[in-house]
């Protein structure tokens, strides 16, 4: 019993760290219908800029850095590779050309920061906390909390904020949103933006409690592409659950099992979600005008 | 005040308008009039930049917004209730309204006295008044004409677009927004309306122009197009 | 054109067959070997890149897969080489379907997420799974022995052509065919496509499914050129790689994804070569130089879109003398490759060719096949594939409700409609009309109510089997095949009528070329009804707007329905087009098909309509003959509501 809490707290912890990449999914995939293919690299970015900048300041002073880097990244991303396909109905363009940048920003990292993986120092002290006998590493809560903090972050700029409000509006219906006077490109562009951002953030979040390298983001991106399918790509709650689920699921599947196997049951469960709801298990199917 | 002058637009490689000259005077209400699928909606989509004309001229207020997106020709000054309503479904009826303030709205300046705006579009609209804080997706269709066409006055703006605000609305809301039409065009509003009750437009307009095929075949003042008999034949009496 | 493109096949082959006489080298031969295997890989990855329009990023997985079912059947059970080819298909081509069930069930970028999962897991798979695979050491297997005689990498390389040839040859028959155009249809537009009975959902997957097993054939014969096989090899940049090919070789030709494995093999021995980097990168600046100002002279691009990409390949020349290795920029120059290819050559490398030829040499490019065959009155019309068997009414919908959020577009709405009739469905604009029309096609689901036609209940059930029902529909946006020619929208309608399998296909069999002579003679026929006859090799989307009306009705007529909706065919025909459109559904009428037809043009709907329903806001507010509706008060009202209320 012990040992499958244990199991429940770390797959929490990992898994709002897929939910919040996730998040970013969704933010870019309401504004524009696209999403970047290489959200795990701005995830090691983020991760491999803060190491440098950590080296030179305290973990405090470098998370807002890091985010703004997050941010100039998801604009680059945008400027590149998304902007110029939007004009074309077919999905073929995005998709090229993010998972042609990402590749590129793997190459650079690699080329900066090398081949091998790096410790990220951790800020908080690392004596897990005992809570009924379940170990929990404060940078756990940190990760929960922070993912949470973030999240919440976000969905009050679009409910009290006008520019976020413009933001849902281009979402829901981007001529429209045009029709009032808003800039749906720049919208866009600053999804993006934020999408990259909250990546960037995971990625200094998580870097602590695992090794730090360019090839850490492929394997997270990906799984994020999981919970954000099985939550479902316009739910805004459903990578909370769908992350927690995975999460749980990859490590109670390592204990039991193998940890060879715990990258399956998501695989699964995507093929599962897909095949019994296949707008996600919160996501509304919407109803499309022809 | 707007000036459409020999308005080409395409969608794809089809050309839909083969040149369409109209011209909406300051404090005047003009409407569109002809059958489905002549060019109405397509002229609409063009002037509010929603889709870019081939060749052809657009100019409000003397400037020149032919080409430009439909971001900067709303903050130019021209509003656009759209052809079926498009109101955004998963906002609130009042955050609906704010947002077609928007560019008022923006940058820290607001211009004009917005909140008081909101006041005046929900004293003429109360059953908005009453649903303030529901998702416009749950409205009704009457109530969502409502919205579209208040939350296109909330621009403040120098020329209203409206097309085809009665669609699909029971008779008695169809005579309601013919109501607030006439009360828009009392407050010296400068409208241009596309309908398919050709008739109540006519009634309301000061002047008017058929369009058949995407081209204009007449135009005139509303009293003299009301009783053309060729107008009155294709339009005017459909159902007799 | 066709004889000479035998001619140039024959001679492609013949050379190909030569060549390791040319060159002997056992390592060149390799180079082939491999071009060969990645050329079978990338025609399949075509069909669903090219054809489909979908992303799959789980190639290099599925040639993982081939590649280890002819590694563990011929490593562990010793089962021979002929066998363990077929096994490799059919093993991938199952994974391929159990990817493609579920992902291709929702439209958006899920193909692409999902195979990009599958991909990397099979990759941990293979590793972890080292019962059956070996794990990270690998499974080493030899060519096969035959006659007493061991398979040398020189008889191998003939394998892999034959095999090469041969999977251009089903590949082409395949494209070329009805099933091809089933996959170009659903390309360019899913909604009709799905009402001609051309499923998207099933035929996306069957597309899916062949392409698979196509990977499948291409990783077995990659084992035995191996002879030896780790997981490492089938990883993401390999995947990346297949995508760039198929790209830069061009989409949707054969010589493309041939051209697209030279290509890929050959990038990496030029990035192992600094020096031959930079002669390459040094030739493409100065190329892209010269066509740059080539451009902006003579005013066909400006300056400041030219910008990027020269910038671009000047700034490559230039770092090429600042590297010494270049393979650790690997990963970056592919991006930078598929990128610029996106960009600045989205047909690749042959359709670029094919836009030159064709400036210079318009008259030699046909992009559609001619057809030849003539039609006639009597191929106009064939037995329905389900004869009506219902009394009375054809289609009876009850109560039907269609909301959408809180607006209720059809509200407890009936109809009845009587077989062998025309029945008009009239209202104001937004009075559900056209909801209606799609509620009844099954492009929406109703919230409530129910569909009986001919007998059966249709509610729920998807746009293609309705269509396979016997109701067709024309729209009124249209949406016909743009990029097809008049006559092949009209073979897509007709897609019903071909019921030979993917052999007879394949064969060319007596079966299918009578179908396909039957469907072409028919398709003449139903163009020569509506009167395009002349326009039967034109692109659908370069007929004017009312000739591609009349198309969509003759492409839905080839569905042999029971019952065709018309959805307002008056639209933008001039008078005396009008006068012909009445004769045209009088005439479908007299040959038993019923018709449900919405029209403004009230001329229109008098003349021809037995019985007409009046919609108002989503309900019904009258119905009878065209006479009592006329004189009705309440339609009066709702068609000059505005002026009623003033």
């Amino acid at each position: 019993m012990d040992v499958l809490a244990q199991l429940i707290e770390s797959g929490i912890a990992l898994g709002m760290i897929y939910a919040l990449i996730a998040f970013g999914y969704q933010l870019t995939f309401a504004t524009s219908n696209t999403l970047n293919f290489g959200q795990g690299e701005a995830l090691m970015l983020g991760a491999l800029v803060g190491l440098t900048l950590v080296g030179h300041m305290s973990y405090w002073l470098m998370l807002p850095l890091v985010l703004v880097f997050g941010a100039f990244q998801g604009v680059v991303v945008e400027r590149i590779g998304v902007l110029p396909t939007l004009k074309t109905k077919s999905e073929f363009g995005w998709i090229m050309t993010t998972i042609s940048l990402a590749i590129i920003f793997k190459n650079v990292a690699e080329n900066i920061w090398g081949h091998d993986d790096l410790t990220f120092p951790s800020p908080l002290p690392q004596e897990p906390l005992v809570f009924f006998g379940v170990r929990v590493l404060p940078m756990e809560i940190m990760i929960v909390l922070g993912a949470l903090a973030i999240m919440l972050a976000v969905e009050i700029f679009n409910r009290k904020s006008i520019y976020g409000k413009a933001v849902v509006a281009t979402a829901n219906d981007r001529d429209a949103a045009g029709l009032m006077g808003i800039n749906t490109g720049l919208v866009i562009t600053f999804s993006y933006a934020l999408s990259s951002m909250t990546a960037a953030f995971a990625g200094v979040l998580i870097a602590p409690l695992t090794l730090t390298g360019a090839t850490m983001g492929a394997v997270l991106g990906l799984k994020a592409f999981s919970v954000a399918i099985i939550g479902g790509l316009n739910s805004g709650m459903g990578v909370i659950v769908g992350g927690l689920i995975l999460g749980i699921a990859e490590t109670t599947t390592g204990y039991y099992i193998s940890t060879g196997y715990k990258d399956v049951p998501g695989l699964l469960l995507l093929l599962l979600v897909l095949t019994i709801k296949p707008a996600g298990m919160f996501g509304k199917s919407v109803i499309k005008k022809v | 005040m707007l000036r459409i002058n020999n308005l080409h637009a395409a969608y794809g490689k089809v050309e839909v308008l083969h040149g369409i000259s109209v011209e909406v005077p300051q404090g005047k209400v003009v409407t569109l009039i002809g059958s489905n699928g002549a060019g109405k909606t397509t002229t609409m989509r063009a002037i509010s930049g929603m889709i870019k004309p081939v060749s052809g001229s657009i100019s409000l207020n003397g400037k020149d917004i032919t080409g430009m997106s439909s971001s900067k020709i709303a903050r130019a000054g021209l509003a656009h209730s759209p052809e079926g309503r498009r109101v955004f479904a998963t906002l609130s009826v009042t955050d609906n309204l704010l947002l077609g303030a928007f560019p008022r709205l923006t940058f820290g300046r607001e211009r004009g006295d917005v909140p008081g705006d909101l006041v005046r579009v929900f004293d003429l609209f109360p059953r908005l008044k009453e649903r303030e804080t529901q998702l416009a997706g749950t409205l009704s269709g009457g109530e969502q004409q409502m919205l579209a066409m208040g939350r296109a006055l909330m621009l403040n703006p120098a020329v209203l677009l409206l097309d085809e605000p009665s669609m699909g609305l029971a008779p008695l809301l169809v005579a309601e927004v013919f109501r607030i039409i006439r009360e828009l065009k009392a407050r010296g509003i400068t409208m241009l309306l596309v309908e398919q009750f050709a008739a109540a437009a006519l009634e309301v307009a000061d002047y008017g122009y058929v369009m058949e095929n995407g081209r204009i075949s007449v135009h005139g003042p509303a009293g003299q197009l009301k009783n053309d008999p060729a107008v009155r034949e294709a339009y005017l009496g459909a159902a007799h | 054109m066709s004889l000479f493109k035998n001619i140039a096949a024959i001679v492609a082959i013949a050379v190909a067959a030569s060549l390791p006489t040319m060159w002997s080298n056992p390592y060149y031969i390799h180079l082939m070997v491999v071009i060969g295997i990645y050329a079978i890989l990338l025609l399949g990855l075509d069909i669903v890149v090219g054809y489909v329009g979908e992303v799959s990023l789980g190639h290099a997985a599925l040639f993982g897969i081939g590649s280890y079912t002819a590694g563990v059947l011929g490593h562990s059970l010793g089962v021979p080489f002929l066998l363990t080819i077929p096994a490799s298909i059919v093993v991938t081509a199952i994974f391929g379907a159990i990817l493609a069930l579920p992902a291709l069930r929702v439209n958006g970028p899920y193909l692409a997420m999902v195979t990009l999962a599958f991909g990397t897991i099979i990759q941990i798979l293979i590793n972890e799974m080292d019962f059956l695979t070996n794990g990270p050491l690998g499974i080493t297997i030899r060519k096969p022995i035959y006659f007493g005689h061991h398979i040398s990498s020189a008889d191998y390389y003939y394998i892999v052509l034959a095999a090469l040839v041969m999977t251009l040859f089903v590949v082409q028959r395949i494209l070329k065919s009805h099933l091809g155009r089933a996959f170009e249809a659903l390309h360019d537009s899913p909604i009709a496509s799905d009402c001609m009975g051309v499923s998207v959902y099933g035929y996306k997957v069957y597309a899916f499914v062949l392409s698979a097993g196509i990977a499948g054939l291409a990783g077995g014969l990659f084992t035995y050129s191996e002879e030896y096989i780790s997981p490492n090899t089938y990883n993401f940049e390999l995947t990346i790689l297949f995508l760039l090919a198929v790209i830069m070789g061009g989409r949707k030709t054969r010589i493309g994804p041939i051209l697209g494995a030279i290509i890929i093999v050959m990038l990496p021995n030029v990035l192992s070569d600094i020096d031959l980097f930079r002669k390459i990168a040094v030739g493409i600046a100065a190329v892209t130089v010269a066509y740059s100002i080539y451009v902006i002279a003579t005013k066909q691009r400006s300056f400041k879109q030219m910008a990027l990409p020269l910038l671009a390949t000047i700034a490559l020349a230039v770092s090429g003398f600042y590297i010494q290795d270049i393979t650790g920029q690997r990963l970056t120059i592919f991006g930078l490759m598929i990128l610029f290819v996106v960009y600045y050559l989205p047909n690749g490398i042959m359709g670029f060719l094919r836009g030159i030829l064709l400036r210079i040499r318009p008259q030699w490019m046909h992009r559609h096949e001619v057809i030849l065959e003539h039609g006639d009155k009597q191929h106009v019309w064939s037995v329905p594939d389900h004869p009506v068997t219902a009394r009375g009414n054809l289609l009876e919908a009850r109560n039907i409700v269609m909301q959408f959020g809180g607006l209720k577009a059809l509200n407890e709405v009936n109809l009845e409609v009587k077989k062998g009739t025309v029945h008009g469905l009239i209202g104001p604009n937004g009075s559900g009309k056209s909801t209606m029309m799609n509620v009844l096609t099954g492009i929406y689901k109703p919230t409530s109510g129910e569909i009986e036609f001919n007998g059966k209940h249709i509610t729920g059930a998807t746009p293609s089997s309705i269509a396979g029902e016997g109701i067709a529909r024309t729209f009124q946006n249209v949406q016909l095949f743009g990029e097809m020619t008049a006559i092949e929208n009209v073979l897509v309608g007709l897609h019903h009528t071909y019921r030979h399998s993917l052999l007879d296909v394949v064969f060319h069999t007596p079966r299918c070329r009578r179908e396909k002579l039957a469907a072409r003679v028919r398709a003449a026929s139903l163009l020569q009804f509506v009167g395009l006859v002349d326009l039967a090799s034109e692109e659908a989307r370069n007929l004017p707007y009312g000739k591609q009306r009349l198309l969509e009705i003759a492409r839905a007529l080839a569905l042999n329905p029971s019952l065709l909706l018309l959805d307002e065919p008056a639209a933008g025909l001039t008078a005396p087009d009008i006068k012909e459109l009445i004769g045209m559904i009088n005439k479908i009428r007299g040959h038993g098909i019923t018709v449900i037809l919405i029209e403004h043009h009230m001329d229109v709907v008098m003349s021809i309509c037995d019985t007409v329903t009046v919609l108002d806001f989503g309900q019904k507010i009258a119905e009878g003959t065209p006479a009592q509706v006329q004189s009705d008060d309440k339609v009066i009202e709702a068609y000059l509501g505005g002026t009623a209320a003033a």
